[in-house]
């Protein structure tokens, strides 16, 4: 008898602990894609193709790795730790330098987070990161625009990324972040000025670089996207990350993580 | 050839096994500073996230000093919280001053509600903002933290590291948690 309820006792601890096990490891896996997950799918095809092109360009030129993701629902789970995990789990940013930004939008909570990688806390603080919540998404996403908020914010974080990497973004994204900053209510001058001497800096400064660097910012063909991808794999295959997000193998040309960590930088907003 | 007496062979069988045991206690011993270090490490991760908190504090308190007359008392205790925590020296010490405090600062956001000049001031607002992030760091490092200790202490329990953790005076390390009632935030009906 004893021996039976010390059997059934070790069988009810061992299911526990599986099920705990897998409540911890309750993340979603990466798509292919790596730099855009849609999973709630509120985004539009035009989005999704702007944000990985340039999050494979920014890649390229800084290794940083800015990626979004979008659910349903956290399934009862906080939103900083859901983000948290997520950005561990996919290793986000190179393992070395942990240049990875994540913007998670939940639909059912109405939240969003910026989560940000240790090596981009400089540029871009927990402030900063709040800002740029407040100034760019929020206003969108209280009217339902997923696909204007997401577009503003991602543009606008993508170009505090070149500017730490002192890297010319591109004139699609400058030209983007100045349109939003002249549309936004209560922007600031000083910052418009500033953007806007950046942007002729680059029309005049740079024109040639740039219309050769362009024809990679549109890499609608799949060649391009297949050597973004390989240097993805060179850059931090080994680590946890990039293996845990083994579905770029499949689909022919995939993007993954890098290995990057964070320590919990960022901001989060309701709307 | 000169056959071994049967000393020489138990003298084999003892260097042999005295062999196999150092190399198993220096391997053991290694991984047991390796567990200890990434204890330390990140317990001091923990520290420097507390700093920057209690760094970010007094530009708060003047914050809403501008905005706020008859708010002191919360304000005081906030101060006072803050004192404990750069006094606390141990690390149950040190969660139970971060828990007081939290709940001391969880008051100071529902009051804030009352002045809508202040919520929509640009600085507390970033104010908010780091502080929040820095909250959130917390619970990160203290989550790091905690599993390292709990890594470490169940290595230095088993057996047979335990002789070695005995021998060389590992002890085990505390949790960084917070006692029962130390974070007893007054509950908030929001009607």
């Amino acid at each position: 008898m004893v021996k039976k309820k010390q059997l059934l006792l070790t069988c009810l601890i061992i299911i526990g602990w599986v099920l705990s096990m897998t409540n911890v490891m309750a993340v979603v896996n990466p798509t292919s894609d790596f730099y855009i997950n849609d999973f709630a799918g509120v985004l539009s095809k035009d989005t999704k193709d702007y944000i990985l092109s340039n999050s494979a360009a920014l890649f390229d030129k800084t290794t940083a790795q800015l990626v979004v993701v979008t659910v349903e629902s956290l399934e009862g789970e906080n939103l900083e730790d859901y983000s948290l995990n997520l950005f561990r789990n996919w290793g986000i940013g190179d393992k070395e330098k942990n240049n990875g930004l994540l913007i998670l939008l939940t639909m059912e909570e109405r939240e969003i987070r910026i989560q940000v990688g240790d090596g981009l806390e400089g540029r871009i603080n927990d402030a900063k990161a709040g800002r740029f919540l407040d100034d760019y998404g929020i206003p969108s996403f209280k009217k339902d625009e997923w696909d204007i908020g997401i577009k503003a914010l991602y543009s606008a974080l993508l170009a505090e990324i070149y500017s730490e990497y002192n890297v010319e973004m591109p004139e699609e994204v400058s030209m983007l972040v100045s349109e939003y900053d002249h549309n936004s209510e209560d922007s600031k001058i000083g910052m418009v000025m500033g953007i806007i001497i950046v942007a002729l800096m680059i029309v005049f400064g740079g024109i040639f670089p740039l219309i050769f660097r362009r024809r990679r910012f549109y890499p609608h063909d799949y060649h391009d996207i297949n050597h973004g991808s390989r240097g993805g794999f060179f850059g931090g295959g080994f680590s946890g990350g990039g293996f845990s997000s083994g579905g770029g193998f499949s689909g022919g040309g995939g993007f993954s993580g890098g290995g990057g960590t964070t320590s919990g930088g960022g901001a989060s907003r309701g709307f | 050839m000169k056959k071994i007496s049967g000393w020489g062979i138990f003298g084999i069988i003892v260097a042999a096994l005295v062999v196999i045991l150092g190399v198993w206690g220096i391997g053991s011993y290694n991984n047991l500073i390796t567990l200890k270090e990434t204890v330390n490490n990140q317990y001091s991760n923990i520290d420097v996230q507390l700093q920057r908190r209690m760094d970010l504090i007094p530009n708060l308190v003047s914050t809403v000093k501008g905005y706020t007359s008859h708010e002191s008392e919360v304000l005081q205790q906030i101060s006072e919280s803050r004192e404990k925590l750069s006094g606390a020296s141990t690390v149950s010490d040190k969660a139970n001053a971060n828990a007081e405090l939290s709940s001391a600062l969880s008051r100071l956001l529902v009051i804030v509600e009352n002045y809508p000049n202040l919520k929509a001031d640009t600085q507390f607002t970033a104010l908010t903002d780091e502080l929040s992030g820095t909250e959130n760091r917390i619970a990160v490092s203290r989550k790091d933290y905690n599993l390292a200790v709990q890594n470490y202490n169940q290595t230095i329990k088993k057996f047979p590291t335990v002789l070695i953790a005995s021998m060389f005076g590992f002890s085990a390390a505390d949790q960084f948690e917070a006692s029962e009632g130390a974070q007893n935030a007054p509950t908030v009906s929001f009607e």
